[in-house]
């Protein structure tokens, strides 16, 4: 366990880092952070500290490359991208057949400047991760709604794999569930990014001769906003756990709550910046973008509460809830 | 003993008990029954030490964290032996009585009230003061060693019951508002009190009108200061929001369950499931932390709003989810089963009006955690 001052010193140089501009400056400030070694050493704990700032300043990297291709015990570095899944889904990307690798997923900002990819394929039912040299594959951003992110789509055909291990399906499961629990930390850090933007909105905007801020119909959505950013976090903290395994059932709650929650605060806050919220000069679209994109990373909120449902109701009894 | 022993020892416990603990009539109770029930249950647990760990020495506890009493109420609402909602009430107020009563008050009451010997009521609302709490008007007037009550409650739950009352009365002057307000400790057979039950909506007398017609309470039965009675509120509602809704959770994820055990196939849209566990989850995680947060010794207070909110948010939508899968049982369903569902799904639209309503926390959020200045 990182003791508490460890924690905050990493979380303020994490701070810093996504402070530059470009992908590669904040790529090259991880680096120098330490941010792998620290994964490595600390596990989980490391993850909300990353992942809520990067949402926070609404930065981009490579670190959910990092945690993917570490969580399946493969080397992390700057050079090695990771194959996501397909938008909204989290099914594998690569797919062999007849010898040849067939791949279509998803890129993060770090695809482009790579020179290797980590990509999950199925073989004859069973798991491997591969890596390819990215030359051997097509990418292109996919600019949308949210082109800053920097997600390029990926595809190959019968692609060049330059290695590959067997992957159980209990270590995807895990890698999945590591990568939920980041991403709903950055949707939160977005979130509260969001939120105070329209606070900050609510408390210096006059009309009728007083902040907007002390309006009721103002307030109560701006609070609805805070129930819904603590509701996701504490959800999300349970799911991390203390131990070094993320809860896959957990994980896969958490993520969806910081999905469908991020909507509602995105709603909330952006009628409380009403015409200002709507520009692109304003700061706040950015964060709207960047919360409607990830929730498509590693399955949606959709898709993933439709799921639990659907297994619950085959199992017909409730998950244990974690004990007090 | 540490939380895991406690657990360990409970359970075990737990099993070998279960059938004497179990209301003999099946879920359909009266609230008669129903309240000797709780009693038994009280006893039992008393008496067996259960109920006094996490309860200072001084009032008849074992001492211990606090932890332990919401692992209680979670364990015996997950067995479905308990309702959450009188069982919890001792959560409520005991811990104001410890904070305020004088200590031998405290230490000769609160053991009554852990062992289910007695019932109390909490006298805060009137009828011209629901939200409004600081403008309430029931008066009491010095008169040598004792106060002199004059005015009327209305929604105190249980009141017909209840052998005690937590009162809120007017000391001040009638403008002094949240400055004037003094709380006692008060034996509600006292001569001057009249109690009328009120039909609820689900069909049980669940609270009263309380008549106070110059009844007389002695001095010492004052709780924390004169004209300090809005302290005693203010510091009782943050209870109000932290175990006894953990025990309230532990009670949705039961009844959650028993629909999943129960409903037929295809009742249940998988999405409105899915959603509904969710935040049954995201509820249990947050209040774990406020629980926790308690047990540290932290004191708890605004943010305590944000675990009222989810819960009545959380405690409508299961109830809602309820009246999609078994809608027949809940409109003209006249077998037990139909019965429970439709009395828990009326009484699940409270969630959002008692301890402080949603606006009213939403109010407290706004102000107090998002620093947004006073309303208008
Ligand atoms: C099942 C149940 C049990 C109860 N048990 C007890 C008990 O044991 N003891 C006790 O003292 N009381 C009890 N109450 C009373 C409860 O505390 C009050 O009902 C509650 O405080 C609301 O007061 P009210 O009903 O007078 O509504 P009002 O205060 O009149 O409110 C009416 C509506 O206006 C809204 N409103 C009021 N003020 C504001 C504001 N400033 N901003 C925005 N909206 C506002 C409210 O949210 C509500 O929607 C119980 C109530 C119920 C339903």
């Amino acid at each position: 366990m990182m003791d508490a001052e460890t924690a905050e010193l990493l979380a303020e140089s994490l701070g810093r880092a996504f402070r530059h501009e470009s992908v590669a400056a904040v790529e090259a400030s991880l680096a120098e952070v330490g941010w792998r070694e620290a994964l490595q050493e600390e596990g989980a704990a490391v993850i909300p500290l990353l992942f809520t700032r990067q949402g926070a300043a609404n930065a981009t990297s490579g670190a959910l490359d990092d945690l993917l291709t570490a969580a399946l015990g493969l080397p992390a570095d700057p050079g090695t991208a990771f194959v996501l899944p397909e938008f909204g889904t989290y099914g594998t990307p690569g797919r062999v057949q007849d010898g040849g690798l067939t791949v279509r997923g998803l890129g993060t900002a770090r695809m482009p400047s790579a020179a290797r990819a980590v990509l999950l394929a199925e073989r004859d039912g069973a798991l491997q991760a591969i890596t390819v040299e990215t030359g051997g594959l097509c990418t292109r951003p996919v600019g949308g709604v949210d082109p800053r992110l920097g997600l390029v789509a990926v595809e190959g055909q019968g692609v060049l794999a330059s290695g590959s291990t067997a992957v159980t399906p209990a270590a995807w499961e895990n890698a999945l569930a590591s990568g939920r629990v980041a991403v709903a930390y950055e949707l939160i850090g977005a979130s509260r990014a969001m939120l105070r933007l329209a606070r900050e909105h609510a408390v210096t905007r006059i009309q009728f001769g007083r902040p907007i801020g002390t309006f009721q119909a103002v307030r109560h959505r701006l609070a609805e906003c805070l129930v819904a950013i603590e509701s996701a976090e504490a959800a999300a903290a349970i799911a991390l756990g203390t131990g070094d395994r993320v809860s896959p059932l957990l994980a896969g709650m958490a993520k969806s709550l910081a999905g469908r929650n991020a909507r509602t605060v995105a709603r909330h806050c952006q009628q409380v910046l009403a015409g200002v919220g709507f520009t692109d000069e304003h700061d706040f679209h950015h964060y709207f973008r960047r919360v409607l994109t990830l929730d498509g990373l590693l399955g949606d909120a959709r898709t993933l509460t439709r799921e639990l449902g659907e297994e619950l109701l085959r199992d017909r009894r409730l998950p244990a809830a974690p004990p007090l | 003993m540490d939380l895991q022993e406690f657990r360990t020892g409970l359970d075990a416990w737990l099993d070998e008990h279960e059938p004497e603990l179990r209301a003999e009539s099946g879920p359909d109770l009266t609230l008669d029954e129903e309240m000797e029930h709780l009693s038994k249950v009280k006893r039992m647990t008393y008496d067996a030490g259960w109920m006094r760990r996490g309860w200072p020495e001084r009032v008849g506890g074992l001492g211990g964290s606090t932890l332990m009493r919401a692992y209680l109420g979670e364990a015996l609402a997950s067995r479905d032996l308990i309702e959450p909602g009188v069982y919890s009430m001792t959560e409520v107020l005991a811990p104001t009585m410890i904070e305020f009563a004088r200590p031998e008050l405290a230490a000769e009451m609160v053991p009554r009230l852990l062992r289910g010997d007695e019932t109390w009521c909490q006298g805060f609302s009137e009828p011209s003061t629901g939200s409004n709490l600081g403008s309430l008007s029931c008066r009491a007037r010095r008169d040598g060693d004792a106060w002199r009550v004059t005015g009327q409650k209305v929604w105190t739950s249980l009141a017909q019951y209840a052998h005690r009352c937590v009162l809120l009365t007017r000391t001040g002057s009638p403008e002094s508002s949240h400055r004037g307000i003094t709380a006692m400790f008060v034996d509600m057979d006292s001569p001057g009190i009249t109690v009328r039950p009120i039909r609820a909506i689900h069909g049980r007398d669940e609270f009263c009108e309380v008549f106070f017609d110059d009844v007389r309470v002695p001095v010492d039965r004052t709780l924390g200061e004169v004209g300090g009675g809005w302290a005693v509120a203010m510091d009782l509602l943050p209870y109000e929001r932290s175990t006894s809704l953990w025990h309230r959770g532990a009670y949705l994820r039961q009844r959650l369950g028993r629909l999943l055990a129960t409903v037929p196939d295809g009742a249940i849209d998988p999405g409105d499931l899915g959603e509904v566990v969710q935040m049954v989850f995201a509820f249990h995680a947050r209040s774990r932390g406020t629980q926790h947060r308690m047990a540290r010794g932290e004191r708890l207070g605004p943010e305590t709003s944000i675990d009222k909110v989810l819960l009545a948010t959380t405690e409508q939508a299961v109830f809602d989810l309820v009246a999609d899968a078994v809608p027949t049982a809940i409109a003209i369903g006249d077998d037990a089963d139909g019965d429970r569902w439709r009395t828990e799904f009326l009484y699940s639209r409270a969630a959002t009006i008692y301890g402080g309503s949603a606006e009213i926390q939403r109010n407290i959020i706004a102000r107090r955690l998002l620093d947004l200045g006073t309303e208008r």
